[in-house]
């Protein structure tokens, strides 16, 4: 979709594309585009996720894709429901900067703009070291996670009555 | 109580990871720790090799708050070597895009980081609650600054138009129109953030600094000046390293930096406005005797202040620019490479950012230099600790760690940078 139009839902694929598993969230991003319906705007966004409070404004349904530290198994896919919730403390994913995902999430709900539903797709990363791709376990969990979301967009876009593909 | 030991194992609220230690025996500050455990980034060691014309795309990575500074200081500097000097608008281009660099990193810190210290909450998601509308003031201001790193320097974090000898592409006035737009309200929105940081009780303390800043013959200092000081000191980037030192501590991963003469010295927002309080516009000064802001302001907790004033300014100084703008008949003046030495100082949002390069004949970085802010206010941010820590002794250690934290902060360290923040641990023993 352009720039003008109202977007129904937002993905925002979160990372650094040159920090080895910390590029899952945008690497699906890209694998979304032509791919999600039409009314879903896609974003990469790396470095300042305060940003992501302007993103989503206005838009009811939102879905964030993020690496986090191993828990139990590197590539392992968890989907968070936050809209009532926060991120689970473990699965936060770690920014070197003052506000990271989950701060940003608190603070749009502190401030009353949360978006009406925000889902989160967590992978468990392997390695983030400077200029790495994907670990293979990671990389395998791309076009599932990107499967996962086109589905889930479909159905609450179908159900909404305002799906619709390029 | 007379023995105790304080450590803060991450410091919050500030950008980077290091830790702070404090040791009280007898009842007196023993020793006094700020250790940087961010790894070594060798930035300066990745430079060598390379071409200057990548030197912009590679220094812009050191920080994602202050990248303009860092493309600033390193553009001046390969200019120097080179000889090159740019056309009027693009000299006016560069301190429009400083200005947005100024407004969103400012702005971050004053709402985002240090008020909650002054209203006790633990973060801003717990102010936002009840201090909502101020929050969303600074979310305001942050995405105007934003925005001009995005038009002019081709997107927000680590922008990519700035070149040796201009830019890549430069705007067209219509581009810029919309954003003076912007600025109109987030002017307005500065002032705003400006008295409500103003109501803030504010500690009563004091330190002697040594200021050093930049200082143009006509200007609020970004990226051009003299480096001038307090105490006297009046020189031209070339000669930095006559008169500073950098050395290292075997507790920190970042080089503290002194002058070879006096040792500690401050660089940033206060030290700005102390040796250049009288480049700002009247209204400007006006706004800071209005809220109550001295001439020279030495209680490092009153920084918030100075900072809200340097953002006014910012918007003014960005409507300013644009409002007289015309695009340059050319974008870059093209480079020619030769054997050189290059120095530039600029003023990041932070402080004064030194940055030396030496070129062989094809321009190839045979050696490079960066002495970013926070590693040269190291030594009074200990300074400050030691002495806050002294005049809080009596309070129990949350609230002794929390006086420290603030004190850290009132300096808005950027340990990605300087390691290129915080652990807190007291000692009473």
């Amino acid at each position: 979709m352009n720039g003008s139009e109202r977007a129904l839902a937002l993905v925002a694929g979160i990372g650094n594309p040159d920090r080895g598993d910390d590029g899952f969230g945008p690497t699906v991003a890209q694998r979304l585009r032509g791919r999600a319906p039409f009314t879903v705007r896609v974003v990469e966004r790396s470095g300042d996720a305060l940003a992501l409070i302007e993103d989503w404004n206005g838009i009811p349904f939102v879905i964030v894709i993020d690496a986090a530290a191993a828990i139990s198994q590197p590539g392992r896919v968890h989907r968070l429901d936050l809209t009532d919730r926060p991120l689970p403390i473990g699965l936060a994913p770690p920014s070197s900067h003052a506000f990271g995902v989950a701060e940003t999430v608190e603070l749009a709900r502190s401030l009353g703009k949360l978006p009406r539903h925000l889902i989160a797709y967590l992978v468990e990363g392997e390695q983030f070291a400077t200029g790495a791709p994907l670990s293979p376990k990671v990389a395998n969990a791309v076009e599932t996670v990107a499967e996962r979301i086109v589905n889930e967009l479909s159905a609450i876009l179908e159900a909404k009555g305002n799906a619709g593909y390029a | 109580m007379a023995n105790r030991t304080v450590r803060v194992d991450y410091i919050a609220r500030v950008e980077g990871e290091s830790s702070l230690e404090l040791h009280v025996r007898n009842g007196a500050v023993d020793r006094v720790r700020l250790s940087i455990f961010e790894p070594p980034r060798f930035f300066e060691a990745l430079l060598r090799g390379r071409g200057f014309g990548e030197v912009l795309d590679i220094v812009a990575r050191i920080c994602g708050i202050c990248p303009i500074a860092y493309q600033m200081s390193g553009v001046h500097a390969i200019e120097d070597a080179l000889g090159i000097q740019v056309d009027e608008p693009i000299r006016g281009l560069r301190r429009l895009l400083y200005c947005g660099e100024w407004i969103q990193s400012h702005a971050l810190h004053i709402v985002m980081l240090h008020a909650p210290d002054f209203l006790g909450y633990p973060d801003a998601i717990a102010m936002a609650r009840e201090h909502g509308e101020a929050v969303q003031r600074g979310l305001a201001l942050k995405k105007t600054g934003n925005e001009l790193l995005r038009v002019l320097g081709g997107r927000e974090i680590h922008p990519i138009n700035a070149r040796v000898g201009g830019f890549y592409r430069v705007p067209g006035r219509a581009e810029l129109a919309p954003l003076a737009e912007a600025l109109k309200h987030a002017r307005d929105q500065a002032i705003e953030t400006l008295r409500w940081t103003a109501s803030f009780s504010f500690p009563e303390f004091v330190r002697d600094y040594e200021f050093v800043a930049l200082r143009h013959t006509d200007e609020y200092p970004m990226n051009a000046g003299r480096i001038v000081s307090s105490a006297g000191l009046d020189i031209a980037a070339v000669d930095y390293e006559t008169e500073f030192i950098e050395r290292q501590m075997p507790y920190s991963t970042a080089l503290h930096s002194a002058l070879k003469e006096r040792g500690a010295y401050l660089v940033g927002p206060m030290a700005r406005y102390a040796l250049n309080r009288d480049r700002l516009p009247v209204e400007i000064r006006a706004l800071a005797d209005e809220v109550g802001l001295e001439p020279m302001c030495r209680n490092p907790f009153r920084s918030i202040l100075i900072r809200g004033i340097e953002v006014v300014y910012a918007c003014d100084e960005a409507l300013r620019l644009i409002a007289g703008y015309q695009p340059p008949p050319r974008p870059f003046v093209p480079p020619e490479p030769r054997a050189a030495v290059g120095y530039a100082c600029t003023e990041a949002p932070r402080g004064v950012l030194y940055h030396r390069y030496r070129l062989d004949g094809e321009g190839t970085i045979l050696e490079a230099s960066i002495v970013p802010p926070t590693a040269q206010n190291q030594g009074v941010i200990e300074g400050d600790l030691r002495d806050v820590a002294t005049a809080s002794l009596d309070l129990d250690d949350h609230a002794l760690q929390a006086s420290c934290e603030q004190s850290i902060r009132n300096h808005d360290p950027c340990i990605s940078c300087a390691a290129h923040f915080l652990k807190f641990q007291l000692h009473r023993t």
